[in-house]
């Protein structure tokens, strides 16, 4: 699941500074799930944004709406029309959101209210945390299932570093070290000796170091 | 060897190597690297480099390991992961090799969170392994990461790897190091060893894996500087093990520093004797002057010696190591010395023996010398009476024969048939040849008793006979006055040895037409009066002349001394002079007119003597241009004397007045005469100069033998070691070669010379804006057509090569397209057949344009091209080697910068024979001696230093320095004299002086000072 | 002088039945003061926080069970938990989050909400 996190109200009030009447867009993807850009953030945004206005002295009309998802097609059908009516769009959707948004709605113009930070699992009620980075290149079958990509601070390929002590990673102790808990998977599966082939560099070009990344299937275009 | 390292030597020869780690500043602080580097060298091998330790902005290791090079101590330069792609890495990898690193310690890097900039993008596109792996394979397989060819020079580095045996998981650890050693490491650095039993047990599981005997280990030790140091690496350093015992052996020390070094030593004490452990790497961050007490107390020091041979250095390393070579040097000097001393006292001895000995001996063979001389008295007056036989003989045969030639004659006239008139000469001639046949005889018996008396070779008699022969054959009937005076010529010269007399035979000749023409020289007093009066003689006929040509030789220098006196109005003086000389040859012209005016009291005017130099020896015109006819001889005499009279009009109007008239009647002459064109004039008058210097120059030389007396050669003599590169200008018959001596300039009696320096006349390429006058009036039609001007040059001037200037091409001036220039150079070029120089603006990249373009054009000739310099060597040089041209290297007054642009040169592929240097000139009063200086320091370490890479012969462009002296410019008044004389005299004087440095190819304009030029060389080179 | 600062005070049915006219009348509280009374704590919504300032409170305050004694268990932790994050949106408006504070008080304790009234016209005053 994507994660994301809501700006700084200061950062958003600035962006819709001057604009008589907003429409907050959340969603009810992703960023519902992990607490960011669902109905119940929605209303809180609208409210603080009415705060955050009456403070500068400033009136300001709110409508507030979510969509299932804002990175479909079919969900954002008449939005450009519906617009229209405002001076802005705060989407609530992840960066994908915003962008299909702007994309899809020529006359709208679309803030982000959030902050896109990464792919992670709900550890529990109101905890993320990154277990993937995107990178386009899997190594999952050689690693035990742990990413060394997204999980090592210095996404190593070979093993841990010398940093690793006592199973912590020396950037903070309550991150655990990727390569530590690998090799103790690959041990359990009695597969230690994969730790002793050496890994090839990377190719960073799937990771989005080779531009944009686009995926299609043939078999489901119109 | 992988890269010949002094690590890897070290490592390799089973030294026990000891490394050490120099943490760069965290500024621009050059001299902070090189202090630590002083304080390490001689106690390790090589020293890490750190590269931006604990992510915080340093120094790059790259530069500080540049540094610690040059300061004599090895680099291992560390590089992380963190801050760079593959791209960056690989290109600081060559470069860093190019520079002189040989060793590199490879390593993921500490994460960016720990330093500085905690904000900052970790890069970490590969690891510290894979790195190895990529390195390994541009230097053993020649490709880069990606795969492509590393053409050349692939990036011999001895590769490192850091190991850290404390880290979990433990059991990984030595397959962690393994699989760096897999990778390419091969040496290992660890991390700081406190646990001395943790450490044993890592390095069992090492060795069991059959790594240790594949890689170099060296273990890693820290002195704790303090108890907290030692804590805080204990809770805070993540993967350090240090156990309570080192805490406690601290906190219990007196000397906790003291006690810091003990521990170290202990330790490195204990991992020696671990297996596979082949040194130890020193850390003593920010606390380098432990390491020398630690190395030598663990029995480390001294070092194995290392020659280390940075690419770069510093100012201030290069000053001591020269420092060090000096105080070398000066050793082995004074010694060599001391030595030469010794010998050359013990040689004094020898010669002066020596010189007792040859003393008697020359006596002997003086003695021997004036028998001869008798010996050729006689002969000499026996000759005498034998060609008076001849001459009778002829005298006889001519009659028989005049009375014949008239029969001859007439049957020529009359018949256009030539085979006829041999029959007829046959027929008629019956009686004819037998009185000839007769008279053949008889002149052969006379001859032979000639060549016996001469004692004659072959040939020479042969050729004497030939030409007596045709003489009488051709000439049969001509009386008296030719025949006595040909044998005259040629007997003279041949029978005592012709070298010996080949230097007195010219003096006697100019002698003569001095004394036969003194009419002319009426109104003037006599040529360089100084320069006569500096060589006064006493009577005594010196050696190697006859006493004939003595006297003659003393009356010119008393008739000189006469007007010397006259010029500084010394009247008594000058009257005696000339009395003298009439005691002596009572028909001397000169000194009766110069009597005449000395006693009337009649003296030159002030400036005349410059004048005089250009126009006294007025005769001589005829002996070097033959085909010279008088009238134009004399309209050139004219001319200069209305110059003269003009300049004198000016400057003392109030002069004497019978004085005045006579000039005034001279002027009125001239101008009558001001149809006689001035062009054609002028080449006489450049001979005249010609002709005055050439009389300087041939005054009597004595040979070096006789002016050194007895002084041995050695003492004197300097032989070169080395020789100047010959240089081609030009192809074809006229070609010409500058350079080959192996002499200091006209040092003939060291070396030779083989070629005369060369002048190239300077044309400029549009005309110019302004020129003075006295250079104006020489090119006055033709200075907008350089096509003109330089076949002027060439055929009224002689011009050996032409350089032609291409001013119109500067930037800062016409700035004319290279494409137009090339187009007038290429016309000059082919409208000449000499050599041709082609000089550009000085803007670097306009001359590469426009040069490029000639060379282009001119493809038939070889053409050379300058000036190159530093800014465009390269492009220049490549176009000049393809063509296969001789270039110019220009480079502003300086040896080193000569030298550096030769080398650059010669790296591109040109020889030294396709160089010529232009040093950068300046002319007489404007930097002239700095020039010179800076010349014969390039020729002195080019003859006698070995500095092959100066052996090029130079390129002297003094007609252009000259030629824009404001000197040039201001017109002719009382202190500075006349304009033109004095703007030749310092085109000459330029010329002739850098001649004297060295200076093998001229460029000038003036042609009355190129001919003085001219005659300095031919006087120089005899 | 009777205090005219508007405060808005969400109250926990459990917690406080008072009426907000008595105490008034009383003089103990001023006549800006406004009580808004929930089932429950834990209904609270950031958004009715946020709104109350909107709509003119200087200061606003929460008065839910104790964390211990809460009728619905953990109501009013809830409810704190959620006036942390909205002082933390005050904060980021440029309000202090200090005019936002959550009481527990006593069961049906008048005095506890008289208290928490005081304690928040202090602070708007400082």
């Amino acid at each position: 699941m994507i994660i994301a996190s809501q700006k700084p109200l200061g950062e958003i009030m600035d962006m819709v500074e001057g604009a008589q009447k907003i429409l907050i867009l959340g969603c009810r993807g992703c960023v519902a799930v992990c607490s960011a850009g669902g109905d119940k953030e929605v209303r809180i945004l609208a409210s603080a944004v009415r705060l955050g206005r009456a403070k500068r002295g400033a009136s300001v009309t709110i409508d507030e709406d979510t969509l299932v998802r804002q990175c479909d097609p079919e969900y954002l059908e008449g939005l450009n029309d519906r617009a229209k009516e405002y001076d802005c769009v705060v989407s609530m959707a992840c960066g994908v959101g915003v962008n299909f948004v702007a994309e899809r709605c020529p006359d709208v113009k679309v803030m982000p209210a959030l902050n896109t930070t990464f792919y992670g699992a709900n550890l529990s009620s109101g905890e993320w945390k990154e277990m993937c980075e995107g990178c386009g290149a899997c190594v999952l079958h050689l690693t035990g299932g742990l990413c060394p990509v997204a999980r090592c601070a210095k996404s190593l390929s070979n093993g841990p570093c010398g940093g690793s002590q006592g199973g912590r990673c020396e950037i903070d102790k309550d991150v655990p070290c990727v390569w530590h808990l690998i090799y103790e998977r690959l041990h359990k599966f009695k597969e230690a000796d994969r730790l002793e082939a050496i890994m090839p560099m990377r190719d960073w070009r799937p990771a989005g170091h080779g531009g944009p990344r686009h995926r299609m299937r043939e078999d489901l275009l119109p | 060897m992988i890269s010949g390292s002094n690590l890897e030597k070290v490592l390799r020869s089973g030294e026990f190597a000891v490394t050490g780690e120099l943490g760069p500043p965290k500024s621009g602080a050059m001299d902070v690297v090189r202090k630590k580097a002083q304080i390490l060298k001689r106690y390790v091998d090589a020293v890490n480099i750190t590269d931006c330790q604990t992510a915080i902005v340093r120094m790059s290791s790259l530069t500080a390991g540049l540094i610690a090079l040059s300061e004599g101590v090895e680099p291992v330069m560390q590089m992380t992961c963190r801050d760079r792609n593959r791209i960056g890495m690989q290109a600081d990898i060559l470069g860093a090799y190019a520079l002189g690193i040989r060793n590199l310690l490879c390593l993921t890097g500490d994460h960016q969170k720990f330093g500085n900039h905690p904000e900052a993008k970790g890069v970490f596109d590969m690891d510290s392994i894979q790195l190895l792996q990529m390195i390994r394979r541009m230097r053993d397989e020649k490709r880069f990461q990606c795969g492509e060819e590393i053409k050349s020079d692939a990036p011999l580095l001895f590769l490192g790897a850091a190991a850290n045996p404390f880290a979990d998981p433990f059991e990984y650890r030595p397959i962690r190091l393994k699989k760096k050693v897999d990778a390419g490491a091969n040496f290992i650095q660890t991390q700081i060893i406190y646990n001395v039993e943790k450490f044993k047990e890592f390095m069992k599981r090492v060795v069991d894996l059959g790594v240790a005997e594949r890689v170099f280990i060296l273990a890693g030790v820290t002195p704790p500087k303090s108890v907290g140091m030692a804590r805080y690496m204990k809770n805070f350093v993540p993967g350090l093990d240090v156990p309570d015992e080192v805490l406690k052996r601290l906190k219990d020390a007196k000397d906790v520093r003291e006690e810091g070094i003990n521990i170290v030593v202990d330790i490195i004490n204990e991992v020696r004797e671990i297996e596979g452990i082949a040194g130890v790497h020193v850390m003593a961050i920010e606390w380098e002057e432990a390491v020398p007490e630690i190395v030598k107390r663990a029995g480390l020091y001294p070092r194995p010696e290392q020659a280390i041979e940075p690419v770069l250095m510093s100012n201030a390393s290069i000053e001591e190591a020269t420092d060090k070579v000096r105080e070398e040097v000066e050793a082995r000097l004074k010694k060599e010395i001391e030595d030469a001393k010794r010998e050359a006292e013990a040689s004094r001895a020898l010669v002066l023996k020596e010189q007792e000995r040859s003393s008697s001996k020359i006596k002997e063979l003086n003695a021997s010398i004036s028998e001869k001389d008798k010996i050729i008295a006689q002969k000499e007056e026996r000759i005498n009476q034998l060609l008076k036989a001849i001459e009778a003989e002829k005298a006889r045969l001519s009659e028989l024969r005049e009375s014949k030639a008239q029969v001859i004659s007439r049957e020529v006239m009359s018949s256009d048939d030539v085979t006829t008139q041999e029959t007829l000469m046959m027929e008629d001639g019956e009686v004819y040849k037998k009185q000839l046949d007769f008279a053949l005889n008889s002149m052969e018996l006379g001859l032979n008793a000639l060549k016996n008396v001469l004692g004659l070779n072959d040939d020479a008699y042969e050729a004497l006979k030939r030409f007596i022969e045709a003489e009488f054959v051709l000439k049969g009937g001509v009386s008296g006055e030719v025949i006595p005076k040909r044998p005259e010529t040629v007997v003279e010269p041949a029978p005592v040895a012709k070298k010996v007399e080949e230097k007195p035979e010219k003096a006697p000749q100019i002698e003569e037409t001095e004394a036969r023409e003194p009419a002319k020289a009426v109104e003037e007093p006599q040529v360089e009066p100084s320069k006569e009066a500096t060589e006064a003689h006493i009577p005594p006929t010196p050696d190697g002349l006859s006493e004939e040509e003595w006297r003659v030789k003393y009356v010119i220098r008393l008739v000189a001394r006469g007007n010397c006196a006259l010029y500084e109005k010394d009247q008594d003086e000058a009257i005696k002079a000339f009395e003298e000389a009439l005691s002596i040859d009572p028909d001397n012209e000169k000194a009766k007119i110069g009597l005449e005016r000395a006693k009337k009291g009649e003296f030159p005017r002030f400036e005349q003597p410059r004048d005089v130099e250009e126009e006294s020896p007025e005769g001589e015109p005829s002996k070097e241009e033959p085909s010279g006819e008088p009238e134009e001889e004399k309209g050139a005499k004219e001319e200069v004397e209305e110059v003269t009279v003009k300049a004198a009009e000016e400057v003392k109007e109030e002069e004497v007045k019978e004085k005045e008239e006579k000039e005034t009647e001279e002027a009125v002459e001239v101008k009558e005469e001001a149809a006689i064109p001035e062009k054609k004039a002028e080449p006489t008058k450049v001979e005249e100069i010609k002709v005055g210097v050439e009389f300087l120059f041939n005054t009597p030389k004595l040979p070096l033998k006789d002016r050194i007396g007895d002084i041995p050669e050695d003492i004197f003599m300097e032989k070169a070691t080395g020789s100047i590169r010959e240089v081609v200008i030009g192809d074809g018959a006229k070609a010409i070669t500058v350079g080959g001596s192996s002499a200091l300039p006209f040092y003939l009696f060291e070396g030779s010379m083989p070629h005369a320096p060369k002048i190239a006349y300077d044309v400029l390429d549009c005309e110019p804006e302004e020129m003075p006058e006295p250079l104006k009036k020489y090119f006055d039609d033709c200075l907008s057509d350089p096509v003109k001007w330089a076949q002027k040059c060439v055929s009224e001037y002689g011009a050996e090569a032409i350089c032609l200037s291409l001013v119109s091409t500067d930037p800062n001036g016409m700035n004319r397209a290279s494409s137009e220039a090339a187009k007038v150079a290429k016309d000059v070029a082919d409208a000449i057949d000499c050599p041709l120089i082609l000089w550009g603006c000085g803007n670097a990249e306009k001359d590469t344009e426009t040069l490029r373009e000639v060379t282009a054009l001119i493809t038939d000739k070889k053409v050379c091209i300058g000036p190159l310099t530093d800014a465009n060597y390269r492009n220049l040089g490549a176009t000049a080697m393809a063509f296969g041209l001789p270039v110019i290297a220009a480079t502003p007054i300086d040896v080193n910068l000569a030298k550096q642009l030769n080398i650059l040169l010669e790296n591109l592929g040109m020889g030294l024979d396709h160089i010529l240097m232009d040093p950068s000139i300046g002319a007489v009063g404007y930097g002239l001696e700095y020039t010179y200086s800076v010349m014969e320091r390039i020729r002195l370490a080019a003859l006698m230093q070995q500095d092959d890479k100066l052996q090029a012969p130079f390129i002297c462009n003094v007609g252009r320095e000259v030629w824009k002296a404001k000197e040039t410019r201001l017109e002719s008044d009382a202190l500075l004299g006349n304009q033109e004389v004095r703007s030749i005299l310092l085109e000459a004087i330029t010329a002739s002086t850098l001649l004297l440095a060295g200076g093998e190819l001229v460029i000038m304009r003036h042609p009355k000072a190129v001919a003085l030029t001219e005659a300095t060389i031919r006087g120089f080179t005899g | 002088m009777a205090n005219m600062a508007k405060i808005v005070g969400f109250c926990c049915n459990y917690t406080s039945q008072v009426s907000k006219d008595v105490l008034e009348r009383e003089g103990v509280i001023g006549e800006g003061v406004e009580f808004r009374r929930l089932p429950c704590t834990g209904r609270l919504e950031i958004p009715m926080l946020l709104d109350a300032f909107t709509e003119g409170a200087e200061a606003v305050f929460v008065a839910g069970c104790r964390i211990e004694g809460c009728h619905n268990k953990s109501g009013s932790l809830r409810a704190s938990k959620r006036v942390k994050y909205a002082k933390a949106l005050l904060e980021e408006l440029g309000i202090d989050g200090a005019r936002l504070e959550m009481f527990f008080t006593k069961r049906g304790s008048t005095a506890d909400i008289v208290d928490a009234v005081k304690v928040m016209e202090d602070r708007i005053k400082s």
